[in-house]
């Protein structure tokens, strides 16, 4: 306890930062707490009324509160980003680990497979497989997931590559210990740290890619309450009626600048070399 | 940490300096240039990269809305038909020879004359090549033509038709039949491809040059025009697709005249700017959802219900802005087919809708907040399409539905694949602003309801119907059989506004309001620039510099 209690305390930028996530999860989960409005509900009389006279943010287009809308955006964009996050991680460490490990035409098969996908730009590929499998927040990860994979299962690889042939792997090996067990024990948690820090500086940016994909139609549909597709929704009221840009986007660069930030304090954290 | 500050402040500067290029452009822009010569930007859509009326239909459109070409008739706003190649006419007993007589003096812009000759030419060349696949124009849709014939010493053409027409001069004011200069080659033999940027029309202005990356093209005048004065020395048509950035062209100066801004907050800011002139005009289009009868609506409790749902009225004024204009007819209530007459017995009310649903046992069972029916959750799903507003539609209607406990999946696709979907029945409604009196009356807009026992069905056997929503209604077709047949103005008027009515008690299909049409000019430079009702004639020689 009183170990934990230093790290935070000798990473202020890091506790900081991890309780500024913190608070944004918990506008997620208490979303409906915080929310003013029925961020469904539109009255169409209300359409694009001006921030206050009791919608703290103004109204959109359709007569909704933009304040809640901007509010449940949180838990449209946070759920999606950490499942993509997480579930490449996974995929991408498990397929690199396997990869590396046992070598041979196992390796050759599944770094060719990545290679291909990170010969082309990531938000096109992107763009081509969300326009094939139709709009929808899961179609979106998705797609965002197959383009991202490779980047972990490169970096797992060549981790593994270098401790493979260390002495305890060897003596692991020797004393008959198995297969699973030496992944387990020994590969995964020297890949681990240097995974878990490129997966926590990418939230912002998947982020981001997801918002991209909603704003260009391919990801969440309407009456979604996404940031991306609300960005969308106001662009054409650029001019007269800005503030249906401005809060969603104000909430996108809080959030990816956080997450950010997070991700750059572990790696302070994590990474001793850094350390004075 | 000195060298990061140094790299984003660089990083602003050179953002800033993009974000203020754009705004400098258009000091050059004007009604006239350093030789004096008058000038004209027209900021605009582009549907066609080329103007041959045989190429496809947006090509046709596009040569007479640019001011090249021009048609024998031409329609005024409110629907009647005004002389204009052609100034006289002479129809036999049975309405099927048509005798036109060809005005006098015209000429193509190249300086040949435009006579009986070659306007027969012209007209058989274009059924001619449109056989072909090659060309996808479909000029037999609305005139089915026998035979063209000219008589060079009365200066006449001779129309003969295979079908009875009402009134010929109405479909032949439609783009397909605008008059170019074929010189004779009847087959295109000697214009392979056709005359893809190379059309020789009689508008007041000669297309100079088209750039098919851009879009955009130039115009100059026509030395030889028939009819007056020309106002501009040059004209340059700008394609621009966005409408906020057309908003933005004419506000900075480097466009003088642009049309149809449907974003409303632009559009409204223009209106309100001294600088600026906006012609709006309720034309002869008509925004509204096909019912698909063999899906879920095909209930007509539920159906009905759908209809009392919305509120047409706030949704045209409020969430379009008043682009639209509302009414329950599918007809515009601005021309001449009586909208008074009609009744609407589903007109907006909430409870109403409600109550239906509750009495009729379509109710929420499972406490999900979405009725049921047969056991399933109500989705409707709704097709749509980013052009004219149509999506702001379908999203108004989701949240009004979900108000009664109706669900609906509004899914914004490209108009293609919305077409195709309209054809596979895939959907439950399918928005689309469609033009409703094309050649002076509603006959072949009207065909989409014909279900003739399931004849006008467009499926896969048939792929000729137009019926693309499965209505029919006997009453309904026997009206329309009687209007097709009739040749009487007056009684076709009148089974109109029978078969609309039939439309509305049935709720065959969800108007969304008729669309107002806008031209946008800069007053200190141009004037004239009014909005015609029918959106075929945009350069008119009436747009002119400013005084």
């Amino acid at each position: 306890m009183k170990k934990k209690q230093n790290i935070f305390l000798k990473n202020k930028k890091f506790t900081v930062y991890l309780i500024l996530a913190f608070g944004i999860i918990l506008t997620a989960v208490f979303a409906p707490q915080i929310a003013t409005h029925d961020p469904g509900e539109a009255i169409l009389t209300e359409a694009l009324k001006a921030p206050g006279n009791g919608h703290l943010f103004g109204t959109d287009k359709l007569g909704r509160d933009l304040f809640s809308r901007v509010i449940y955006g949180t838990r449209a964009s946070l759920p999606a980003t950490f499942a993509l996050v997480g579930s490449i991680f996974l995929i991408g460490s498990a397929i690199g680990i396997v990869a590396g490990y046992f070598g041979g035409w196992l390796d050759a098969v599944i770094m060719r497979i990545a290679d291909m996908m990170v010969a082309f730009p990531g938000m096109v590929l992107a763009l081509a497989v969300a326009g094939i499998l139709g709009p929808s927040i899961t179609n979106a990860v998705i797609a965002v997931g197959l383009v991202s994979w490779p980047k972990y299962a490169r970096m797992a690889r060549s981790l593994v590559l270098k401790i493979k042939y260390e002495d305890y792997v060897e003596a692991a090996k020797v004393t008959g210990s198995k297969t699973r067990h030496i992944l387990i024990r020994y590969m995964m948690p020297s890949v681990l740290p240097t995974l878990v820090i490129t997966a926590s500086t990418d939230i912002g940016g998947t982020m981001l890619e997801l918002a991209g994909l909603s704003f260009l139609g391919f990801g969440a549909r309407p009456p979604v309450p996404e940031w991306g597709l609300m960005l969308s929704e106001g662009r054409s009221y650029m001019q007269n009626a800005p503030w249906i840009m401005i809060f969603p986007g104000l909430a996108i660069l809080i959030v990816v600048m956080v997450f950010n930030l997070l991700g750059d304090s572990l790696r302070d954290v994590l990474d001793p070399k850094e350390e004075e | 940490m000195r060298k990061k500050i140094v790299s984003i402040a660089t990083g602003l500067a050179i953002a800033l300096g993009m974000l203020s290029g754009c705004g400098s452009a258009g000091d050059n822009a004007g009604s006239a240039n350093a030789s004096g010569e008058s000038h004209l930007n027209f900021g605009c859509y582009v549907y066609s990269t080329s103007f041959d009326p045989a190429a496809y239909q947006n090509a046709s459109w596009q040569g007479m809305r640019w001011g090249i070409t021009e048609t024998l008739f031409r329609f005024n706003d409110d629907s009647t038909i005004s002389p204009w190649l052609s100034d006289s006419y002479e129809v036999s007993e049975d309405h099927k020879t048509w005798t036109f007589h060809i005005r006098d003096g015209v000429k193509f812009s190249n300086g040949k004359p435009c006579d009986a000759q070659a306007v027969a030419d012209s007209l058989n060349r274009l059924f001619e090549v449109c056989n072909s696949t090659e060309y996808s124009s479909t000029p037999r849709q609305y005139v089915d033509m026998a035979s063209i014939e000219a008589d060079q010493e009365a200066n006449t053409v001779t129309v003969m038709t295979n079908t009875a027409y009402a009134d010929l001069r109405g479909p032949l004011c439609f783009p397909f039949y605008t008059i170019i200069d074929v010189e004779g080659d009847l087959t295109d033999a000697e214009h392979p491809g056709g005359y893809t940027t190379s059309v020789i029309g009689t508008g007041p202005y000669v297309l100079d040059s088209f750039d098919e990356l851009s879009k955009s093209g130039e115009l100059v005048k026509n030395e030889n025009y028939w009819n007056g004065e020309v106002p501009y020395d040059s004209v340059t048509m700008m394609f621009i697709e966005d409408d906020t950035t057309k908003a933005m062209a004419i506000e900075s100066g480097d466009i003088e005249l642009t049309e149809n801004i449907t974003t409303i907050s632009d559009l409204q800011k223009l209106e309100s700017d001294d600088a600026f002139y906006v012609s709006k005009k309720s034309g002869v289009r008509v925004g509204f959802a096909l019912v698909n009868f063999a899906g879920i609506l095909g209930n007509d409790v539920l159906r009905q219900a759908v209809f009392m749902a919305i509120d047409g009225q706030t949704l045209c004024d409020v969430t379009v802005g008043g682009m639209y204009n509302y009414g329950p007819g599918i007809l515009p209530d601005t021309l001449a087919y009586d909208s008074e007459k009609l009744v609407n017995p589903y007109g907006y009310d909430q409870e109403a809708a409600i109550r239906l649903l509750d009495e009729n046992g379509i109710i929420d069972k499972d406490g999900d907040g979405i009725r049921e029916l047969n056991g399933e959750n109500i989705v409707l799903e709704f097709d749509t399409y980013k052009n004219r507003c149509l999506s702001d539609f379908a999203e108004g209607i989701q949240s009004q539905l979900a108000a009664v406990g109706i669900g609906c999946n509004v899914n914004v696709l490209d108009s293609d694949t919305l077409w195709m979907e309209m054809q596979e029945g895939d959907y439950d409604l399918s928005n689309s602003n469609w033009i409703t009196v094309g050649t002076g009356d509603p006959e072949a807009f009207l065909l989409n309801w014909y279900g003739d026992s399931g004849e006008n069905f467009f499926t896969e056997d048939n792929t000729d119907a137009t019926n693309y929503c499965r209505y029919d209604n006997e009453e309904y077709n026997k009206l329309y059989e009687q209007f097709k047949a009739s040749l009487d103005e007056e009684e076709r008027k009148d089974l109109v506004v029978q078969m609309e009515q039939v439309l509305i008690d049935d709720c065959a299909v969800l108007v969304h309001g008729y669309y107002n049409s806008t031209m946008i000019s800069n007053k200190a430079k141009v004037s004239g620039a009014e909005i015609p009702a029918f959106d075929y004639y945009w350069l008119t020689t009436d747009i002119k510099p400013a005084e």
